[in-house]
């Protein structure tokens, strides 16, 4: 062993694993949707936050966004007048109008539950959304805020891709198809027998088409801004082309890039909402530090002792009562906001820090009485939920639904694809996306 | 841009990767890579501005941020920070009703969020209208207005109409068997005293801030 012997650059092959990675992350971003299992419980999660809230607020919804609400519609108008935002409440005073926007809402966000025509489902959602936060913008909370960013956000991802009605749907296309193509047997499904071609999509064009009528009527009566204009005639334009490149060039070049573009715009949202989860945590942290309560470890103490946030005061002076738990609690906090973007470098780490906030916002859920914040919350958590986790706690669902409701889901793919769990599946699963076995991989 | 050239087959999909796309195509994938990259670090950099401290980017910048985060990408996650409330603020109102024979009369204050409080005990779900409500009302009354109840620019005389639409919503236009012709504001600050084993001393009397008597707007109910 020589004594002068030359230690090998820590940089060498540098160059080419860059090159290697990048061409490799770039075929992986044009190529797949990343994270369907996260952004599908991203949608059902936000969705489900959202209408259970305006199912809650039901008998209230006039005092909080109807025409003669507290925050009245002439108060609403000279906010909007100057800031701009979008809601459709705006458009006119009508009483009628405004039980039609609730209503509809609702129905938006159980159409994103389900995963129902999910593009268009996104949309309405997020008109939704917008158009009764927008109206009245000083009742809402954190958790308001975070759907209301999320509404967007989802508008541009695949989150329908699994765990929904469409993908259901096209797992039982694609069966059809399989099984017409090459020995042209008779399809004696009577429930699938208009669907002879894969693409034929009655249902689809019905709803686009009244959905461009109301565009149509909406940009003629200049409702619109400019912007929003651009964005919902982009989208519905967007779908028609869609559809005719599936129905007329399903295997050809102009579907691949149709794809790739729809890729791109998904993952592109994918890592906002990742960094969006990340700031809110980081920000949350980091002005904690700055305050003396948090530093001298007595901060949690005085949320329990707020009267408007204490729904149990027995439960909340109970655990306000020791020192060295409220002290605990306080720093755990911190040092949780202030770690987790840091620990996504380290998936163990991660999933311990992922555990601990989902547990802490489920307390909040009771303790400070905000269950539709903590839900909200918890939801952008499980973006970095493992893969692995999801779908086994999606199998376990899937079969105890089986079990329980006999066949809630008659469905020709699950009868076509013995074995198969086409019901809480979909699509088969990509090679790429690994698939660890438990939480903490 | 020069497309790679190990790219992967894609998952799932009958045809191949971007290295096996026409000249076009691969033009327009390199474009639309460049326009979501872009989208996304302008985005991102938007909102880290917009939820950072002030600082010398924003206090150069802080207008380009602004137009790009308002409306719809406002955001704030001092939760709690940096110090938690340290006091039950409570919004009480009185109402000035004219009788059937002419006279006037003075109703005792009413604790407003005493009454919201009561709603929220217990209650697994409670009601924006009973946690958010008057409490974000207030708020905003406070942070519009200076010394003397002074308003700030046109956001203050917002802010006073919204609390005294609050409060004539749950008076409604007839109280204590008159009809509601002014109504006064007033709240009630006190400190929650320091942990049992913090030898700190808070003085946890209460205060009042009373606001002027405002005339409630009778079009509607014609007396």
């Amino acid at each position: 062993m020589s004594e002068r012997s030359i230690v090998p650059s820590p940089f060498a092959g540098l160059g080419r694993a860059l090159g290697k990675g990048i061409s490799g992350g770039l075929a992986r971003l044009t190529g797949t949707a990343i994270g369907r299992y996260q952004t599908a419980v991203v949608r059902m999660g936000f969705s489900l936050a959202w209408m259970l809230f305006l199912l809650r607020e039901w008998p209230h919804r006039q005092e909080l966004y109807g025409p003669d609400g507290v925050w009245s519609w002439d108060m609403a108008h000279q906010l909007i007048a100057d800031n701009h935002a979008f809601s459709v409440l705006m458009w006119t005073r009508g009483q009628l109008w405004f039980e039609v926007v609730y209503a509809g809402a609702i129905v938006a966000s159980a159409m994103l539950l389900l995963g129902w025509r999910t593009r268009t489902a996104s949309l309405l959602f997020m008109i939704g959304v917008l158009s009764l936060q927008n109206r009245s913008v000083f009742v809402g909370d954190g958790g308001d805020n975070v759907i209301h960013l999320m509404a967007i956000y989802l508008v541009l991802t695949r989150c329908g891709q699994v765990w929904s009605l469409d993908s259901r749907r096209r797992a039982r296309i694609a069966e059809n198809s399989r099984e017409d193509g090459p020995q042209d047997s008779q399809d004696d499904d009577p429930e699938d027998g208009s669907e002879r071609g894969p693409q034929r999509d009655t249902t689809g064009i019905v709803l686009w088409s009244v959905l461009g009528a109301a565009l149509v009527l909406v940009t003629a009566l200049g409702l619109l801004s400019w912007g929003w204009a651009v964005i919902f005639w982009g989208f519905w334009l967007a779908q028609a082309v869609w559809w005719a490149v599936n129905r007329y060039a399903p295997d050809r070049e102009p579907r691949t890039v149709l794809d790739i573009f729809a890729n791109l715009a998904h993952n592109g949202t994918l890592l906002v909402i990742i960094v969006e989860v990340c700031l809110i945590y980081a920000t949350a942290g980091w002005y904690k530090i700055q305050g003396n309560r948090w530093q001298d470890g007595t901060a949690l103490y005085y949320p329990l002792h707020l009267d408007d946030f204490s729904p149990w005061p027995e439960l909340s002076h109970a655990m306000a009562s020791s020192g060295l738990m409220v002290m605990v609690i306080t720093y755990g906090t911190v040092i949780v906001q202030v770690a987790f973007p840091f620990t996504l470098f380290n998936r163990r780490v991660k999933n311990v820090l992922l555990a601990l906030m989902m547990v802490e916002h489920a307390s909040i859920a009771v303790v400070l009485g905000l269950p539709f914040f903590s839900l909200a919350m918890i939801t952008a958590d499980a973006v970095f939920l493992p893969t692995g986790f999801l779908r086994w706690v999606g199998d376990r669902v899937s079969r105890r639904v089986r079990r329980m409701g006999g066949r809630t889901v008659p469905e020709a793919a699950a009868e076509a694809a013995p074995g198969a769990d086409a019901g809480a599946q979909g699509q088969p699963e990509p090679s790429a996306d690994p698939a660890p076995s438990n939480l903490v991989g | 841009m020069e497309p790679p050239e190990d790219v992967r087959a894609r998952p799932g999909g009958g045809s191949g990767g971007v290295g096996a796309l026409s000249l076009p195509s691969r033009i327009a994938v390199a474009l639309a890579v460049a326009a979501v990259a872009v989208m996304v670090a302008v985005h991102l950099l938007a909102v880290f501005l917009h939820v950072a401290p002030e600082n010398t980017i924003t206090t150069q910048h802080g207008d380009l941020v602004a137009e790009y985060i308002y409306p719809e990408f406002e955001q704030n996650w001092k939760l709690f920070a940096p110090n938690p409330v340290q006091q039950n603020i409570h919004v009480w109102a009185r109402a000035e009703v004219r009788k059937g024979d002419g006279s006037t009369e003075t109703t005792g204050w009413v604790d407003l969020t005493a009454m919201d409080i009561a709603d929220i005990r217990h209650n697994p779900a409670p009601s924006h209208t009973k946690q958010n409500e008057l409490r974000r009302a207030w708020s905003f009354y406070t942070s519009t207005h200076g010394d003397q109840n002074r308003p700030i620019g046109t956001r203050g005389e917002m802010s006073r109409a919204y609390v005294q639409r609050i409060v004539e919503t749950r008076f409604g236009p007839r109280l204590n068997g008159g009809a509601v012709e002014r109504v006064q504001v007033r709240a009630s600050t006190t400190p929650i005293a320091a942990p049992p084993w913090s030898n700190e001393k808070i003085n946890t009397a209460t205060s009042f801030q009373v606001l002027p008597w405002w005339p409630v707007d009778t079009k509607e109910d014609g007396s």
